[in-house]
């Protein structure tokens, strides 16, 4: 007998557009907020990347605040600091709770800098609301372990070079079942022929063995082939090698993820319907899906 | 140009001269938005059924207490069901032994947009959504 959903992970898109986002009629399907996802197991709550989706996360876990009336336990862990990945933080209604405790976690080749990074964007010039307002407890943290472990989730890391300014990738090892954060990075710059060299060939082999039969992985695939021509240094990947690269290192479900802001949800629904039923054979599947806001899976 | 004599140039000049006010009423009477919201049952039993959703929940399983019933043996007693929340609807799964999905994505929760279909123990279910003027 399958176990119910609560036994699971259960995984929540609450942002999925790459860059800056992209309300309207055009994107309401697959979402305009940037990028936040959450990973949620039992009592251990951990959220990836805090754009603009992070808002709604916060009103949520507030209302349960509410009815639970036990302070939150969160653990925060960003890709980077790029713009789309951090904007959403002072509207996180659960920082300005008392009883909330936030662990934030970020690369250290940033150098101690992620703090004010993030202090930075709620200075006085850009937000009313200074990070010092904050009443949670928070912890901000570049991260020294290999392994860090959350009760029963245990994630590793790696970093990511290409993508301008780096960034960094997370696993999440959870009773058996493999959950892989990928997003902003150039894979075409490693995978493609013309860059075959041996730095390239390492990174290349580092990054299939990370993702290596992940029950799902959520992944930058924000151009086409034609449209990344034109975006080459830009860091982001084509959807089509993405695609490739997790059925070749036997990725049993694909979200597709950072969606480009000129991407209507007309636009994404046909690539999907195009590019779904070449993952499905008889001996080897692999679900694709462009992730959608609103979305929670069980893995 | 042609010739206009001086009354229709008079009348011509009082009317570009001067707009009649409306009232304010006028345009909200006429921007009032109804939303509307609906279930359509695919391919179960001889005609599609089309559920109007409104605020309250609706249970899609096996047994005839639930607001959509599809008695086959697929279906788990109560197997997902359909909310309102801030105005927008989702389908959630409520631990049903096949499962439930969404453009054939198995959710736990999902966040429904128009023409999203919803699939449960192999029963098609649409969900459409659009928004009509009514006058207040």
């Amino acid at each position: 007998m399958m176990p119910p959903n609560e036994a699971k992970p259960l995984v929540t898109f609450w942002g999925t557009r790459g860059s800056v986002p992209t309300p309207g009629r055009i994107t309401e399907k697959y979402g305009g907020n940037t990028p936040c996802v959450t990973v949620r197991y039992q009592d251990i709550h951990t959220i990836f990347d805090a754009g603009t989706g992070i808002r709604n996360l916060g009103i949520d876990l507030i209302e349960e605040y509410d009815k639970a009336g036990e302070g939150l336990s969160l653990h925060l862990f960003f890709s980077h600091t790029h713009w789309d990945h951090i904007q959403g933080l002072p509207f996180f209604q659960p920082a300005y709770i008392k009883d909330t405790n936030l662990t934030i976690y970020g690369s250290p080749h940033k150098e101690h800098f992620l703090a004010s990074i993030l202090k930075g964007q709620m200075d006085y010039e850009y937000f009313p609301v200074g990070m010092s307002e904050f009443s949670a407890d928070i912890t901000i943290q570049e991260i020294s372990e290999e392994v860090i472990h959350l009760g029963e989730v245990v994630i590793d890391w790696q970093e990511q070079v290409c993508h301008p300014g780096g960034s960094v990738r997370y696993r999440l090892g959870i009773n058996g079942k493999k959950i892989v954060y990928a997003t902003d990075v150039e894979l075409n710059l490693i995978f493609h022929s013309h860059a075959d060299t041996k730095e390239n060939k390492v990174l290349a082999q580092d990054y299939l063995d990370f993702i290596d039969n992940a029950d799902l992985l959520i992944a930058d695939g924000q151009y086409t082939e034609e449209e990344y021509k034109s975006k080459v240094g830009w860091g982001h990947s084509s959807i089509q090698l993405l695609l490739d690269i997790a059925y070749q290192a036997h990725v049993k479900q694909l979200a597709i993820f950072h969606h480009d802001p000129q991407h209507s949800d007309k636009f994404l629904d046909e690539l999907w319907m195009k590019s779904r039923p070449k993952f499905h054979s008889d001996y080897k599947k692999m679900d694709i899906f462009w992730a959608r806001e609103g979305l929670t899976l069980a893995i | 140009m042609d010739h206009i004599d001086n009354k229709s140039e008079y009348d011509n000049k009082s009317l570009y001269s001067t707009t009649t006010e409306i009232s304010r009423e006028t345009f909200v009477e006429e921007i009032t938005v109804k939303q509307r919201a609906c279930l359509e049952i695919i391919g179960f039993g001889e005609e599609n059924k089309v559920i109007e959703l409104g605020e309250e929940e609706v249970i899609i399983g096996r047994t005839p207490e639930c607001g959509i019933c599809l008695s086959i043996e697929n279906v788990s007693r109560r197997h997902a069901h359909v909310i309102c929340r801030n105005e927008e609807y989702f389908v959630e799964d409520l631990g049903s032994t096949n499962g439930t999905y969404v453009n054939g994505i198995k959710i736990v929760k999902c966040v429904l947009r128009n023409s999203d279909q919803i699939n449960v123990g192999g029963v098609k279910i649409l969900f459409t959504e659009d928004k009509t003027l009514q006058k207040t």
